[in-house]
């Protein structure tokens, strides 16, 4: 019963400040301060886990796998923020929308990347990070590539 | 002493609910791409066939994580790779057949 209160009050804690952060259009704590800050109080509980006789190995997954389902629920909002946007913008804005959903795909890319890296990092599987970040490479091209083609084949089309 | 099995029942309830609930997240996003993909002119449903298998592919790792279903992670990597350098080939293609 603890186990879920405690998943329920995290989630909901962590949604809710990536929200916040949304919401306000910038960071509501510096992420200078905010990452180094996380990583302090993980390698903290991490050791007063070990002084407490848990084993090493043990005490670090705990704190990854905590940290790495925190990463999760922090990708959430924007991924519903993305489906909003795409359900939301149809093609009554006229042919310059292509951009706005260009931008928001390229947040759905942006998320699921950055949730396989650090979740990757955190819970030890590094062929997570590399397929992430090679996603991650790939990205700025993808999106370049689409809105290059739109412009060149569709748009100029219609212009003319 | 700590109780070590409590601590990775939580662990794992914690890890698992957040990977359940971003593949719930993937999965609308997923919807809305394939909205974009089945409507529209050849690039923009080409833009939301890249995302849907953005969706597809995260999803299938995290299935690979959480149930440890192993040919999942082949899937997803095909998909992911494929998906985004299939894109980019193709958004070449379209741009030299129909514009310059």
């Amino acid at each position: 019963m603890i186990d879920e209160i405690f998943v329920i009050l995290y989630g909901l804690a962590i949604i809710a400040f990536v929200a916040w952060n949304i919401k306000k259009g910038t960071f509501v704590i510096d992420p200078n301060k905010l990452i180094p800050s996380l990583i302090i109080v993980f390698v903290v509980l991490a050791i007063i886990l070990v002084f407490n006789g848990v084993p090493f190995d043990t005490a670090v997954s705990v704190v990854g796998k905590i940290g790495a389902g925190g990463i999760m629920f922090a990708g959430v909002v924007p991924m519903i923020g993305a489906a909003i946007g795409l359900f939301r913008f149809g093609d009554e804005y006229g042919p310059n929308i292509f951009y706005a959903r260009n931008h928001i795909t390229g947040i759905i890319d942006t998320v699921a990347s950055l949730v396989m890296i650090f979740g990757g990092l955190l819970i030890f599987r590094l062929d997570l990070v590399a397929v992430g970040f090679f996603f991650f490479v790939l990205i700025p091209f993808c999106g370049n590539a689409l809105a290059n083609a739109y412009y060149y084949s569709y748009q100029r089309r219609l212009e003319k | 002493m700590m109780d070590v099995a409590s601590l990775t029942s939580l662990a794992d309830s914690v890890f698992f609910w957040g990977a359940f609930t971003f593949m719930v997240a993937v999965a609308i996003a997923g919807l809305g791409a394939l909205r974009l993909a089945l409507k529209g002119e050849a690039v923009t449903s080409l833009m939301g066939v890249s995302a849907l298998t953005t969706a597809a592919g995260v999803s299938l790792y995290i299935i690979q994580i959480i149930f440890e279903v192993e040919f999942a992670r082949d899937t997803a990597i095909a998909l992911l790779v494929l998906g985004a350098v299939g894109t980019i080939i193709f958004a070449r293609l379209f741009r030299m057949e129909e514009g310059e």
